[in-house]
């Protein structure tokens, strides 16, 4: 299958990322638009390719590593365009792009295995599929903006305001996002997980102890935060490890 | 025709001398027209603020119009001979180079800031519609508005904190984002922390505790702020409230400890608190920047980051000073030949920007 597009759409990630550490080396602030453009561009090519993907697989283009990684990251940046004002947006190309530039580019340099679907398509294991990616796409940015939390916070409290302090923004709100995303992606990962029920075939019982585990993890994340309103630190440093272990269950799962 | 500019500032004179030249707005019209009036004078632009008062003039003969220039300003303002000196003196292509650098905020107590470039068209204006101005005087400040511009949009002299109460109030801002959700509460009425709590309100703090050991002084001071007084006693129950705390007190030792502080955070579930110490000997122990959400920044931290902010303003100034000249080049050549595109009288465009400005002080 023809990869053009998505060379394209990872150029334009690593193109926006590259941008956005000149603007910070060159201490331009006025950057975000520029950035911001290219970022959108790569996000529609990336949108136009996971469709012909979509259209190759006959289905939700989630059947393999590859799959996983470029819907994974399709999944981050629709996120971040939707959730993000303007001011969030501009640090899109300093820290969510090169995540998404690392994931496509496993994605391009890994082949594109097998074709079309062969039997009749389940939709509650496409929905499963899907949803549950999104989630993970929610719990990818929030790790993202876990790290800009203690990076600000680091600084904050050192009394050390480097330049990147200035583009960061407000920790409040930065601690507030964190929160929305990980209920949003703790919401989704139980839909996810709600549909496999109604699956025609049960999942393995690997992949459902998997999926539990990490449906756990940030439940109890989420709880702990609405019931012992515990400090935003506690919680960014919570959304950066827990992060590792969707990772860790979707590259498991992708070899089975 | 001759150009030139007589004038005082904060450089010049100290505040006891610039304090009797301030030409109050509403006396302004007489007095540009009491300086056109004068013999020779064809063109004239007073510009008067806290820092600097300067009279920009265009006469038929240099020499006699400094001198009647001088007399004006020795039997307007009551002057001793000796005060008389105190004046500067800047003609020909040193009037347009100074005030580029007057309006670009380079001449200024607070260098690189932006409010003296709206007190420049406030000036200008004025002696536009009282018909003080003309050719050369419209053609000079229009082209400084353009120079002011370029200066500000392309350097870094106007970015950073200066001040301890900037810093303050810029950090509060990194901090919360938006200041119209945070209250704020000043322990101990000192006068620096009543101007920080000044500078947060007027970026949209919502509201304002006030706690002194003085209970009265404390119902004063939050009259004056449209503000709470709470008793001395009870500040610590006011915290969970409150977004950013300063305090200045003259307690001889600190009494804002970790255990207080901690209590407090529990119920803001997260929320960040900003505590700013300015007092010496602090008010607040060190230890409480240990606790998740609180940031604590006494007067060293501050002053610390404002020191830094005037150090990068300063190493713009040749920067600055390079697009100054390059921009005295064009008008130089653009004034001999009379092709400069501000001849135009009418400064309907600048209007625009004027009402953006704040009439704040140079």
């Amino acid at each position: 299958m023809d990869r053009t597009l998505l060379f394209l759409s990872t150029l334009c990630f690593f193109g926006g990322f590259c941008y956005a550490v000149y603007a910070l080396g060159a201490k331009r602030h006025r950057s975000s638009w520029v950035n911001l453009a290219v970022m959108g561009v790569g996000f529609v090519l990336q949108s136009v390719f996971l469709y012909h993907l979509g259209q190759f697989r006959g289905r939700c283009p989630i059947t393999d590593v590859v799959d996983i990684f470029i819907f994974l990251s399709w999944s981050m940046m629709l996120l971040y365009f939707l959730l993000g004002p303007p001011f969030r947006v501009s640090l899109l190309g300093m820290f969510t792009a090169p995540l998404v530039f690392v994931f496509q580019s496993v994605a391009l340099l890994l082949p594109i295995e097998g074709g079309g679907a062969t039997g009749p398509i389940d939709p509650w294991l496409e929905m499963h599929a899907s949803v549950s990616l999104v989630a993970y796409g929610a719990f990818a940015l929030a790790f993202v903006a876990g790290v800009m939390y203690l990076v600000q916070d680091r600084q904050l409290k050192k009394h050390h305001l480097k330049t990147l302090f200035y583009n960061l923004p407000p920790i409040n709100l930065l601690g507030k996002s964190i929160f929305r995303l990980l209920a949003i992606g703790f919401l989704l990962l139980s839909a996810g997980i709600a549909s496999a029920f109604a699956m025609k075939e049960s999942p393995s019982a690997g992949h459902l102890v998997m999926t539990l585990a990490v449906w756990a993890i940030y439940g109890l994340i989420v709880l702990f935060q609405v019931w012992r309103g515990l400090g935003s630190r506690r919680m960014a440093v919570n959304a950066i490890w827990a992060f590792f272990l969707p990772l860790v269950t979707l590259w498991v799962l992708s070899r089975h | 025709m001759s150009i030139f500019c007589l004038g005082l500032n904060h450089k010049s004179a100290p505040v006891e001398i610039r304090e009797r030249f301030v030409i109050p707005e509403k006396k302004l019209s007489a007095a540009l027209q009491e300086v056109r009036a004068l013999p020779g004078v064809h063109e004239a632009v007073i510009l008067s603020t806290c820092n600097r008062m300067e009279i920009y003039a265009v006469t038929e003969n240099r020499k006699d119009g400094v001198r009647l220039l001088r007399d004006y300003l020795q039997s307007h303002f009551q002057l001793s001979s000796r005060e008389r000196e105190l004046f500067y003196l800047h003609e020909e292509l040193e009037v347009a180079r100074h005030l580029f650098r007057v309006a670009s905020g380079l001449d200024s107590m607070v260098l690189g800031e932006t409010e003296v470039f709206g007190q420049v068209k406030k000036a200008y204006h004025a002696a536009h519609s009282e018909r003080t101005t003309a050719r050369n005087l419209n053609k000079l400040f229009q082209w400084s508005f353009r120079v002011g511009k370029t200066v500000r949009s392309g350097t870094h002299i106007t970015k950073g904190s200066t001040s301890v109460g900037s810093v303050a109030v810029d950090l509060a801002e990194k901090i919360f984002g938006d200041l119209r959700h945070c209250q704020v509460m000043i322990i101990g009425a000192g006068e620096m922390s009543r101007r920080t709590a000044k500078s947060l309100l007027s970026r949209g703090a919502s509201s304002i505790f006030v706690s002194n050991r003085s209970h009265d002084r404390a119902v004063e001071l939050a009259r004056e702020m449209d503000g709470v007084a709470i008793r001395f006693d009870d500040w610590v129950q006011a915290i969970p409230e409150v977004d950013i705390m300063i305090t200045s007190t003259a307690a001889p030792h600190t009494f804002i400890h970790v255990d207080k502080i901690e209590e407090a955070m529990r119920l803001r579930r997260g929320r960040p608190l900003f505590v700013i110490d300015i007092a010496v000997p602090r008010d607040v122990d060190p230890d409480i920047n240990d606790i998740d959400s609180v940031y604590l920044y006494d007067i060293d931290a501050l002053e610390t980051i404002a020191a830094e902010g005037r150090r990068k303003r300063e190493k713009q100034i040749h920067l600055c000073e390079g697009l100054i000249e390059e921009q005295l080049e064009d008008w130089d050549f653009a004034a001999g030949t009379g092709t400069g595109d501000s001849q135009k009288d009418d400064p309907g465009e600048e209007e625009k920007d004027l009402r953006d400005l704040s009439p704040a002080h140079d």
